[in-house]
């Protein structure tokens, strides 16, 4: 099947603690920080080249192209992404102060108008915003089904319909969607055997996690295409729908730690000293 | 902790790739014409994530469960069996390999940046890629199309692995006096009998077959190491198109201080009389074959050594940053205890790890970029230049790491106080790791021999010569750099001062070879503590051209971290240079005139 898969360059999750907002508060600095695929978006694409070959004879069974939105350098965090084995890109060239989830679900519609693909596939949200709302915004935009925080997909019905299981607070939810369709993954799609496409055998064993961008895949996607389109150029409302007024860190922790003799004490701090309850 | 150590600073290592060392200026060159910063980047990326996702998750255990001997086979760690397929997956096999073998002809320079993620992860797993794609190499260079066919293109595949098989319980330092014999057969192939010590890998339970290029004297051949061949010897030889056993048998493992994921075996070849060598190459040029091979293993031994510095040196700085103890002078008591990197004695062991890690990186990665010209460079003079300096610098790349690098090692110990003196903590483990890479591949001594007696003395001086002309023009940049200028100044009084020396052991060789050798060690702490002065002086001078384009934040305390580093090594260390100096031109003879009894 055609899969389309948005991939979102966000900050080293790792390196979290280096985060810092301006001085005036308006905006998240990035400076010294290392770009990496957004995690969750890296496990989509895991699972859909899982989806899309014939393991481990590596034959493949359809186009997996990435789709990525920002400055003109994403295209490196989309390389890593056609190295680990997609076959195409589009990067969609825009300031990040352009975006938001609503202007990337628009855009990500005329993406699929003109691509047509059978399954949009992503992360269930950036580890940066952590809005979880593109995907959801996308299939309603579409019209077409939707199942969110995918932890496995096995492909049914001649690849018609996907089985997916879905991790709920109360256990797992599983859905049968009809293609075309948008799922979002949560992290166990990438365990060994979350993706079943029918093809692959049963007893084949993928390693845990998203695969390693081999050398040699590196050199295959130096070769693989990567169209650059312009936000403005879409077509599109480019209104943003979502706005910041004002950004700040958490209050720093003081690291100290006091024991209380009884509950009575600790309610009482909570509620006069901490004012949270 | 030790979860999220990052085994090295990727900012360092993009620092020393594209601004010290211009790494992308190799691709204008034929060889290296398919790659470009992007290949760079993303390999040395993976590199970075495989080791730290899965190696450095697997090095404990894999510390804490050595392989055993049972039912005459050697069980190594199972976890062996996921990480092997995954880092020969990701191409650290052959990435620097030609693209007729499957390789993908990347830099050294470049490949030994990625690989020093996976030492620092996790030395042992590492250590059977080494193995095996030096093994498969040396069938590459030298061996029959047979044996690339059979056996070289499996080993390279992952499908087996390889070892060196050199030693032998009486032929440790001293190769030339091994006894493994080979006899010829009227088939082609030799029947080898003998036994092998220190074999690391020489058993596993990892792959189907394993491949050990072993040096053995054929029958009626010279004595000494003039008489050594090289054999492909394979647990399994291919026999009417099957594998079937070939006589060679382990016979037990070596309980060792550190390296232990990896097993060093004991191996008996021959004892049923049908163990089949298949020569590599020509008859008795064995140890020639092989010692092209050992200079490449030199420069890896190198970074093993960097990396193990480098891993305890990011947690020992994690360490020092979050471990609150004691209180600065004029604190109060009930104040809260600082952490404790804002001690000063934390801050020079600190700073002392860095400008050891980070000086060890440095000049590793020049001589691998010497090797990368040395091979592909164009033009001939350029590819001879390198190739003097790949000889002279080879045996300080091998022995500054592992030396300093166990001082290095020490300090992130001493950092964690007495956690640190517990298992429960890593840095005694890297500890116990690090102290292998001043032994293997030729001890500290040899390399000092090496340098002083094959590499200095016998070119006449010529090397140290190149040396100085290849000094001269970073001491040319720094000068015109009003924050370099003084260590430039210091740098090049080193130098001078080194080659006085040099001058002068010259002379004395000619009249008493024995007395101008007797502080060769010390020779080579001189020229290394010189050589790093000049791998900090590069980069200083890198460091202050990124300061001058007013950076970030980060940046700016990045750069801020090298001057500092770079002053620490040139006012500390490079002093060391004219003590030593005067000890090797004394041939003061303490320990080398003293009888054996005295002791």
């Amino acid at each position: 099947m055609k899969i389309l898969v948005p991939v979102k360059r966000v900050c080293d999750p790792d390196n979290a603690n280096k985060v810092k907002v301006s001085d005036d508060g308006s905006s998240v600095t990035s400076d010294g920080l290392e770009w990496k695929p957004n995690p969750f978006d890296e496990y989509a694409v895991e699972a859909g080249l899982r989806l899309n070959e014939n393991a481990p004879k590596n034959e493949k069974l359809g186009e997996t192209v990435v789709v990525s939105f920002g400055a003109s350098d994403v295209v490196q965090t989309m390389r890593q992404t056609l190295a680990m084995g997609a076959d195409r890109g589009i990067l969609v060239q825009a300031d990040d102060a352009e975006l938001d989830s609503m202007v990337v679900a628009r855009a990500l519609k005329s993406l699929v108008d003109a691509e047509q693909p059978d399954l949009v596939l992503m992360g269930k949200q950036a580890v940066d915003g952590d809005s979880n709302a593109a995907g959801q915004m996308l299939a309603e935009m579409l019209g077409w089904p939707m199942a969110t925080f995918a932890m496995n997909i096995a492909t049914d019905d001649g690849g018609k319909t996907l089985t997916v299981g879905r991790e709920v607070d109360t256990g797992v939810l599983t859905l049968k969607v009809t293609l075309p369709a948008v799922v979002t993954v949560d992290l166990r799609i990438v365990a060994p055997d979350a993706v079943s496409n029918g093809v692959t055998p049963a007893d084949h064993k993928y390693n845990d996690g998203a695969r390693y961008a081999s050398l040699k895949g590196i050199m295959q996607a130096k070769k693989k295409k990567i169209d650059q389109k312009k936000l403005g150029d879409l077509g599109i409302d480019t209104g943003l729908t979502t706005t910041y007024p004002k950004f700040e860190l958490p209050p720093a922790r003081t690291g100290s730690c006091e024991f209380v003799e009884t509950v009575d004490e600790l309610v009482d701090k909570l509620h006069n000293e901490a004012k949270v309850l | 902790m030790a979860e999220d150590n990052p085994l090295l600073s990727d900012r360092h290592v993009a620092f020393m790739l594209h601004e010290v060392l211009d790494a992308q200026s190799l691709c204008a060159l034929p060889y290296f014409a398919e790659h470009s910063r992007e290949t760079f980047d993303l390999f040395v990326g993976a590199c970075a994530k495989l080791s730290r996702e899965a190696l450095l998750p697997a090095y404990k255990s894999m510390d804490e469960e050595a392989a055993h001997f049972e039912d005459g086979r050697v069980h190594t760690h199972p976890v062996m069996r996921e990480l092997y397929p995954q880092m020969v997956e990701l191409g650290m096999l052959t990435a620097v390999r030609p693209f007729d073998v499957d390789g993908q002809q990347m830099p050294l320079t470049v490949a030994s940046s990625g690989f020093a993620y996976a030492m620092a992860a996790n030395l042992s797993a590492f250590g059977f890629c080494m193995l095996t794609t030096g093994a498969a190499h040396l069938i590459e260079s030298f061996g029959s199309e047979t044996l690339k066919r059979d056996y070289m293109r499996k080993m390279y595949s992952g499908e087996w692995t390889g070892t060196m098989a050199l030693t032998e319980p009486g032929a440790g330092s001293s190769l030339g006096d091994l006894r493994t014999r080979a006899r010829p057969t009227e088939q082609g192939h030799y029947l080898i009998d003998g036994a092998k010590v220190f074999i690391s890998g020489g058993d596993n339970s990892l792959s189907e077959n394993i491949v050990h290029l072993a040096l053995a004297r054929i029958e009626g051949a010279p004595a000494g190491s003039r008489g050594i061949s090289l054999f492909a010897v394979p647990r399994l030889r291919i026999q009417d198109g099957a594998l079937v056993p070939n006589d060679v048998q382990a016979a037990g493992t070596f309980h060792k201080l550190g390296w232990r994921g990896i097993p060093s075996i004991a191996l008996n070849f021959g004892d049923g009389g049908d163990c089949h060598g298949y020569l590599v190459g020509e008859p008795h040029k064995g140890l020639s074959y092989m010692f092209q091979m050992m200079n490449e293993a030199r420069i890896h031994i190198g970074l093993h050594a960097v990396a193990t510095a480098a891993v305890a040196y990011q947690e020992s700085l994690e360490y020092a940053r979050t471990r609150p103890q004691g209180r600065l002078p004029g604190m109060a008591a009930d104040e809260p205890p600082v952490p404790i990197i804002q001690h000063p004695d934390v801050r020079r062991m600190l700073l002392r790890q860095k400008a050891i890690v980070e000086g060890g990186l440095a000049l590793v990665l020049a001589t691998a970029r010497y090797a990368d010209l040395s091979l592909h460079a164009v033009d001939d003079t350029q590819r001879e230049r390198a190739s003097a300096m790949l000889e002279l610098l080879t045996p300080i790349t091998k022995t500054f790491p592992s030396e300093k690098g166990f001082e290095s090692n020490a300090l992130a110990v001493q950092i964690h106080g007495g956690y640190g003196y517990t298992s429960e903590y890593l840095p005694e483990a890297w500890l116990r790791d690090q102290k292998l890479n001043s032994i293997h591949e030729g001890t500290t001594g040899i390399q000092s021999m090496d340098l002083l007696g094959r590499k200095v003395l016998k070119t006449g001086g010529a090397s140290v010569t190149t040396l100085a002309d290849e000094i001269e023009p970073s001491l040319e940049r720094a000068r015109s750099s009003a924050h370099l200028a003084s260590h430039a100044g210091a740098l090049e009084t080193a130098l001078a001062r080194v080659r006085e020396v040099s001058e002068q052991l010259l002379g004395t060789a000619m009249e008493n070879p024995m007395a101008a050798l007797s502080h060769s060690v010390d020779y080579l702490d001189m020229l290394a503590t010189l050589v790093i002065g000049w791998q900090w002086l590069e980069m200083a001078t890198a460091a202050q051209r990124g300061l001058n384009a007013s950076p970030g934040d980060a940046d700016a305390l990045f750069y801020d971290g090298k001057l500092r580093a770079a002053a620490y090594w040139m006012r500390t260390e490079l002093p060391r240079v004219a003590a030593l100096a005067d000890l090797c031109v004394s041939c003061e003879d303490s320990f080398s005139g003293m009888d054996p009894e005295s002791f």
